[in-house]
């Protein structure tokens, strides 16, 4: 085989190995993974109680990680926590006491992340939520570069538990959000964080439909005074906060 | 004037000598790229609040690099300046093979690197990053042509591309500055990013190449007019100022608002990135080298080619702190109020380079340097020596 015949077969199996990687997730953006929710009537969003909170209570994170196959490894910098809790404190008045405050992808009407991502493997679907598409993310992490709400996390590490085996685990390399646990919703249940709530008798997370004027997170909306995180920055939120 | 070109004979001990060592790099690299594709991105430095690291902060230092060295083909091919001919050929070569380093530094930094053909599947014309790999390998396809037409001595052809080549070359880096100009952060949101890209590009790029071609044409004993160099240099320092006045508009529009203002004493005065800027990019980076070159110094080729190195480490400081800071800095989520506690990093935090990502960096930089002293072996980028061919 001479040097010009060996560079041609060369770069032709190169190719041919790089197309038949690519191929599956090629395959994969037309079924089902890249359609978003068709129910176009609705709209989801998640109402958190501050006041309902318990400030030592982190049953919602734990929920959380359990049933989105979550590892913690003790490594702050690095863990993926799809939900997670923060205390906050005012500046003034001095010593106005401390809030404890559930932080999540805000499912954004306008999400940064989505005009960032540059294979469309994060995107929003009609129902609201902000996905991420796994088999065609390339891992770039300019969404986690976009999001004013560090909400997103990178999969630095494999994740080892496997505790749900009712939702796949996600492997490194990919980053992830909180997608209002998309696979309950599929079957007709609440995410794993609302019902643990409710479980424990807080009740401080309301998730609903906010197109529906019956429903209870729309009258939650009705009647308190609510904020989200950074309504300034353009982003419409769908993670509304009473008493923040 | 006929200028005839030629390949190096490639033979000599130190041409092996580079050759092997580069090959080590480009191994090391690939390896280490293998090792954080397999393992998972956990091993270099980067975090959740850092996930953009060395191999950024080196893919945009090559863009730039890439952009400024066609400053030089374009003194011959569109300014007409036939004493810059010898140098258009290996500076078009050069070109396109810093923007090869640059895409491969983008996707070994990937968490799939495989999925190189992803973004041509599913282009998302409104992602920045989306946008860049078509002016990349658009520009790259452009430099193959502008190779050929000077091969093939097509003066037409080269007046043609040239231009385009320029046009293009400045789309891309506009391109990249926009990744960050236009990114919601404090520290990069900024229309002013892009054309300070460009003038950065053009600064580094000028600075790069008259090293190299220095190098170039004094290890392999080729004739070189110090005047064409020292000219090279005074239009260095013009880049030099370009670059500092659009730093002062930038940092100073950013104090002045007082929305802005808290970070922007985080980046002017808030650790060590503050450090690379003052000291690297201002002081060592600029003010010295702009110094040199304007005083009588600047027409001394050691002088010059002190104050390149310095510009270019200079440019390479400030891609670091284009990078970084605006990574480190936190967003604010909660106005007037301070968050105290939480289970992951919220405040101002810290990257440090990891060792494998050293690795990648140097892999890039062996790859690009093996084709390129391969390629000065097998096509003919030099100018002929008067003497016939040295052995290197």
């Amino acid at each position: 085989m001479d040097r010009r015949e060996f560079l041609k077969k060369g770069t032709t199996l190169l190719a041919g190995s790089v197309c038949a990687y690519n191929l599956p997730s090629l395959l994969a953006t037309a079924g089902e993974l890249s359609k978003p929710d068709k129910r176009s009537n609705l709209k989801w969003g998640m109402v958190i109680d501050l006041n309902r909170c318990l400030p030592d209570c982190d049953e919602c994170v734990k929920a959380c990680r359990k049933e989105n196959n979550i590892t913690l490894h003790g490594d702050k910098k690095r863990d993926v926590h799809l939900i997670r809790k923060v205390k906050i404190e005012r500046e003034y008045p001095a010593n106005s006491g401390e809030k404890s405050v559930l932080l999540l992808c805000n499912h954004c009407d306008n999400p940064p992340c989505v005009q960032a991502c540059p294979v469309k493997a994060t995107y929003k679907r009609e129902d609201g939520i902000v996905v991420v598409d796994h088999h065609r993310c390339i891992g770039c992490r300019y969404c986690m570069i976009s999001c004013p709400y560090n909400a997103r996390y990178f999969n630095y590490r494999e994740n080892s538990k496997w505790s749900n085996k009712n939702h796949p685990k996600s492997v490194h390399g990919v980053p992830e959000s909180c997608d209002f646990c998309a696979h309950l919703l599929r079957q007709g249940k609440m995410p794993v964080c609302a019902t643990t709530c409710e479980k424990i008798g807080s009740k401080a997370i309301t998730f609903g439909n906010l197109n529906s004027p019956d429903s209870e997170i729309s009258r939650l909306m009705a009647n308190n005074t609510v904020k989200a995180i950074r309504e300034d920055l353009g982003t419409k939120p769908k993670v509304y906060y009473i008493g923040l | 004037m006929i200028q005839k070109f030629e390949t190096i004979e490639g033979r000599s001990i130190p041409f092996y000598l580079l050759v092997f060592g580069l090959a080590i790099l480009a191994l090391g690299g690939i390896l280490s790229t293998y090792l954080l594709c397999k393992e998972g991105l956990y091993l270099t430095g980067m975090t959740t609040r850092i996930p953009w690291g060395l191999q950024i902060i080196l893919a945009v230092f090559y863009v730039g690099l890439s952009a400024g060295s066609l400053v030089i083909s374009s003194l011959y091919a569109i300014f007409g300046k036939i004493e810059y001919k010898p140098f258009a050929r290996v500076t078009v070569f050069l070109s396109f093979l810093f923007l090869v380093a640059a895409l491969l530094s983008i996707m070994s930094d990937w968490g799939r690197p495989l999925k190189i053909f992803e973004p041509f599947y599913h282009f998302n014309p409104i992602s920045m990053f989306s946008i860049n790999p078509f002016l990349y390998i658009t520009y790259m396809i452009i430099c193959i042509f502008y190779l050929l037409a000077l091969f093939t001595e097509k003066e037409k052809l080269v007046k043609i591309i040239a231009p385009v080549a320029v046009i293009w070359a400045i789309g891309v880096h506009s391109g990249t500055g926009a990744i960050f100009g236009f990114s919601p952060r404090e520290l990069y949101c900024s229309p002013l990013l892009p054309p300070s890209f460009i003038a950065a590009a053009l600064s580094s790029g000028t600075g790069f190449m008259i090293i190299m071609i220095l190098i170039l044409f004094r290890w392999t004993k080729r004739p070189l007019e110090n005047e064409l160099v020292v000219r090279l240099g005074r239009l260095l320092a013009i880049f030099i100022m370009v670059v500092l006045y659009f730093m002062f508009i930038e940092n100073t529009h950013r104090y002045y608002l007082t929305e802005s203002r808290e970070a922007a004493r985080y980046f002017l005065f808030g650790g060590f990135h503050s450090l690379v800027f003052w000291v690297g990019m201002i002081i060592f980076g600029s003010i010295i080298p702009a110094v040199i070159l304007f005083s009588k110094r600047g027409r001394s080729i050691p002088w010059l080619v002190f104050s390149a190195t310095l510009v270019v480490f200079g440019v390479l400081c400030e891609r670091y702190i284009i990078v970084i800071p605006g990574q480190t800095h936190p967003p604010c989520l909660f106005p007037n109020m301070k968050i105290i506690s939480s289970l992951v990093e919220e405040g101002i935090t810290t990257y440090s380079i990891g060792f494998y990502e050293v690795l990648q960096a140097l892999g890039v930089f062996g790859i690009i340097g093996l084709v390129f002293v391969l390629g000065l072996k097998v096509l003919k980028f030099l100018p002929e020596k008067p003497n016939g061919k040295s052995k290197l």
